[in-house]
């Protein structure tokens, strides 16, 4: 009996959540405009990262007579349930990383990129043509479109004595001036750096779990979002942070006094890419799209206005030199890096955890 | 007197920690700098880039009438639960006191990510309808239990005394409990209002592609920082609140006497 | 049977088909093993059990939540007794005057706090100007206090309506009537008001300490390096990772500490009564 009423329960939800459905639907098709007018490109972007700037939408919608539609994104795992959960033909164009790509790959969610068809692709630094992660059997699923690190930013007007090292984390003299990252990736790979051990497959994660405790109390406090790092840092409640190269040439370009270092032990890397989700029924503008993307008028702009590196090997010519040199946007810089590389779920839980045993310490 | 004065010193202490946060998020929207940083300097950059912010705009719009629905809807729903619960004793009161309250206890994620599953499961585009039906799943607890306080400690034997006066059932609803229900209605449909205001995942799961609210935009902005026009918007908005009601009190200032006698 | 039961079932309608049902379908995944082809198993509870940061984050969440709650009651109810006997006139536009704020994002007032409390900070040069701390720093940013206060100013507007609501309508006449058998002022409150006011109090505690158990935002925000909660862990399993499973079955743990403690609450309601 019980039972009965659960399944019946369960089943006239889901009518009426259908009703509800086909309700908006119909609403939705009268206001929908008719057949032969403007395609709309669905975009699944960070918000406030380079492609939702009002102007670059407008350049490209008037260039293509399209309309581009950007919604947000809140995580990279969010995007992958996003892309499991919406209807085919609803996303075009979104923004993974390595930590979700083979995965969105491995579940056919995405479609093969004509890298041809791109005529900017040839542009591309070489190295982030061959990234394991944006493609399978020999198909490029993903296009690079920027890139940065994730290192040492400080205030030079408190901290005085030169930084080149990632130990700077562990100086008892910073003691309370320190915002770690609170991100568990970021968090083992630095200790990972620290400790000499390679940093996407750390071979002593007791060591790093015991490295990161004994940082712990040198904290001011940990940051999650660049949002709180941003707030803390212009507060005066912190001098030195694990940060993102991208973010902290933003806070530059806004007046903040602060310097950033990419330490002698390498530093964390990242690179975002375009993919189109499997079922866009607007490919070819998708290709246009992504062209425009790593096109080096964009790159350029974007750059200059705080952006973080651009894949773009033109772009560094036009660029301060200096600028270059300290935000590690050149060549040589890829050399540095340790490029975050995917995990399997189970890797990422427990390293998860071990985060999550440090923080409750 | 010195009652009173206990007494009124006791509200403008409380009510200073109350707005204390909220002067300075309005002083922020006046500040120059992006980060809130001091030295406070002042400019109206955020206000200029608010008007020219379509998109925020909009989104905060959005969210005004997702939070109108979703108070109308609460509070008739919960004072049509609460007449039910106050007359009966029936065994189904105890679940459904539970029941009510079971939105309360479950994380927000874990609802929107289900309400999710099933819109998903239906295979339905995502749209108005559900979003606002998880508006207010979320918000009708704050509605009933406001409602369920005052109804509790109401004097049911005003009811009664009518009922006997011959007063039919409808006239005595009518008549004496609403108006006696209407200051726990007024305040729980607020709460609905404020709940639905300011909840970012329902809508983020729900909301149909290129739609945003408020909590949409803040939330969405946090990996790079948004902008003291959130600051901005909420000034603006605090200060047509206060307006509007200071508005409504004057005009209606007999009629709701009437109807908080 | 009950003749009016129509007003009742659209609320409890909505409830069933929007609410349990997408519960069960949580349920359902909380007892389900990880990856692909998942099956049946109770791991992800055992799992909660068997690792201590779980039930420590769990403990310190309910402690926290516990001191909000209690620190909400102090501050709401002199407010709202105060507000129905003392302050007569003007008590709707008090009333508004308390619902007003949430028109504010709960994230931005967060980040009010942090300039409010931090050193150096408006509360510091306050203080100072008025000659109530020395010249050291304040201290407060970064540690439990800070949470607790944001939280309180985030929740305690509920515990005031709920409790202004019921004292509201406590009948004059019975104060009146205890105070002319000669009942001194204290008597009168416990005997007469107090329980009269109790439903309003058994709402406002609902409303304040259950909400303060999925918090994570002013933890973090303002909580410094001990600012993980339970609630943290609930999010990562959806923003961080995929662990969906673990995070459905931490949330029904909680909901089974929420249903006891009501449980009790209400016995203890009754025992009074």
């Amino acid at each position: 009996m019980k039972k009965r009423i659960a399944g019946l329960l369960v089943i006239t939800s889901m009518l009426l959540v259908s009703a509800c459905g086909n309700k908006s639907n119909n609403e939705g098709a009268s206001s929908s405009p008719a057949k032969g007018e403007t395609k709309t490109l669905n975009v699944v972007n960070w918000k406030s990262y380079g492609s939702d700037d009002p102007e670059v939408v407008k350049e490209f919608e008037e260039k293509y007579n399209v309309k581009v539609v950007h919604q947000y994104m809140a995580s990279e795992e969010e995007l992958l349930t996003r892309l499991r959960t919406s209807k085919e033909g609803d996303i075009d164009v979104i923004l993974p990383n390595a930590s979700i790509l083979p995965v969105a790959i491995g579940e056919g969610l995405l479609q093969p990129i004509d890298t041809a068809k791109l005529a900017n692709y040839s542009s591309i630094y070489e190295p982030f043509k061959n990234i394991p992660e944006n493609a399978k059997d020999g198909k490029v699923y993903a296009v690079p479109w920027v890139w940065g690190s994730t290192a040492i930013a400080y205030n030079p007007e408190t901290v005085k004595a030169p930084i080149d090292s990632v130990q700077v984390f562990w100086d008892e003299q910073y003691k309370g001036k320190i915002a770690f990252r609170d991100d568990f990736n970021d968090a083992i790979m630095t200790a990972a750096l620290a400790l000499g051990q390679d940093p996407n497959h750390p071979s002593d994660l007791d060591a790093i779990k015991k490295k990161l405790i004994e940082q712990k109390p040198l904290n001011r406090t940990y940051w999650k979002t660049g949002d709180e790092f941003s707030k803390l840092y212009a507060g005066k409640m912190a001098d030195i942070g694990l940060m993102w190269s991208g973010q902290t040439a933003s806070m530059k370009k806004e007046g903040q006094n602060i310097k950033y270092v990419i330490p002698k032990e390498g530093a964390i890397g990242w690179i975002d890419n375009w993919a189109i989700v499997k079922g866009s029924k607007n490919s070819d503008l998708a290709n246009q799209f992504i062209d425009f993307m790593i096109d080096r008028k964009f790159q350029e702009s974007w750059v200059n206005k705080g952006g973080p590196a651009p894949v773009n090997k033109e772009v560094g010519k036009n660029l301060d030199p200096a600028f270059v040199e300290e935000m590690g946007l050149d060549e040589k810089t890829i050399g540095k890096l340790k490029f975050i590389a995917y995990h399997t779920d189970e890797e990422k839980r427990k390293w998860n955890e071990l985060w999550l045993e440090v923080k409750s310490h | 007197m010195l009652k009173k004065g206990i007494g009124w010193t006791y509200v403008s202490l409380v009510l200073l920690f109350l707005y204390a946060p909220i002067l300075v998020l309005m002083a922020m929207s006046f500040n120059a700098s992006k980060y809130n940083a001091l030295p406070f300097e002042f400019s109206m950059r955020w206000y200029r880039e608010l008007a020219g912010n379509d998109k925020l705009i909009d989104a905060s719009l959005t969210s005004v009438y997702i939070a109108a629905g979703t108070a109308v809807i609460c509070v008739v729903l919960a004072t049509m639960l609460m007449l039910w619960a106050v007359q009966t004793n029936s065994k189904l009161k105890r679940w459904i006191d539970s029941l009510v309250v079971l939105p309360l206890t479950i994380p927000w994620l874990i609802l929107g990510l289900s309400l999710l599953l099933l819109v998903s499961a239906a295979g339905i585009d995502k749209n108005f309808t559900v979003l606002l039906i998880g508006h207010v799943v979320i918000s009708l607890p704050y509605a009933v239990l406001v409602i369920k306080a005052r109804l509790q400690s109401m004097d049911l034997t005003i009811n009664e005394a009518s009922a006997s006066l011959g007063a039919n059932e409808w006239t005595t609803v009518w008549r004496i409990t609403l108006p006696l229900l209407f200051p726990a209605m007024l305040a729980g449909g607020f709460l609905a209002f404020v709940i639905s205001f300011d909840n970012f995942i329902l809508s983020y799961f729900l909301i149909p592609g290129g739609s945003s609210t408020l909590p949409i935009e803040i939330y969405s902005s946090i990996k790079f920082g948004f902008t003291p026009e959130i600051n901005a918007v909420s000034t603006v908005m605090l200060t047509a609140t206060t307006l509007l009601i200071v508005l409504i009190a004057t005009i209606m200032r007999s009629s709701l006497k009437f109807f908080l006698k | 049977m009950d003749r009016k039961i129509w007003l009742m079932s659209p609320a409890v309608f909505l409830l069933l088909i929007f609410c349990v049902v997408p519960l069960f379908i949580m349920v359902y995944y909380s007892f389900l093993s990880d990856g692909t082809g998942g099956h049946w198993t109770i791991q992800n509870y055992m799992d909660f059990f068997q690792k201590d940061i779980y039930l420590k984050l769990t403990w310190k969440t309910v402690k926290m939540s516990f001191y909000v709650t209690v620190i909400s009651l102090l501050i709401s109810y002199p407010m709202a007794y105060v507000m129905v006997s003392i302050i007569q006139g003007g008590k709707n536009i008090l009333l508004m005057a308390i619902i007003v704020p949430f028109w504010t994002s709960q994230l931005v007032r967060a980040y009010s706090w942090q300039n409010l409390l931090r050193d150096g900070g408006l509360l510091e040069i306050v203080l100072r100007k008025l000659h109530l701390i020395g010249s050291g720093p304040l201290g407060l940013m970064f540690t439990s206090t800070a949470v607790i206060i944001a939280m309180v100013h985030i929740f305690f507007p509920y515990m005031v309506i709920t409790i202004y609501m019921s004292l509201e309508k406590v009948d004059g006449a019975l104060v009146e009537a205890s105070k002319s058998l000669k009942a001194g002022p204290l008597t009168t409150f416990r005997r007469i008001v107090l329980p009269l006011s109790k439903p309003g109090i058994i709402s406002g505690c609902i409303l304040v300490f259950v909400p303060s158990l999925g918090v994570f935002v002013e933890p973090r925000v303002l909580g410094g390096t001990q600012g993980t909660v339970i609630g943290t862990v609930i999010e990562d399993q959806f923003f961080e990772i995929y662990g969906w499973n673990f995070g459905a079955a931490v949330s029904f743990i909680l909901l089974a500490i929420i249903l006891l403690s009501m449980a009790v609450l209400s016995r203890f309601a009754k025992e009074e009564a």
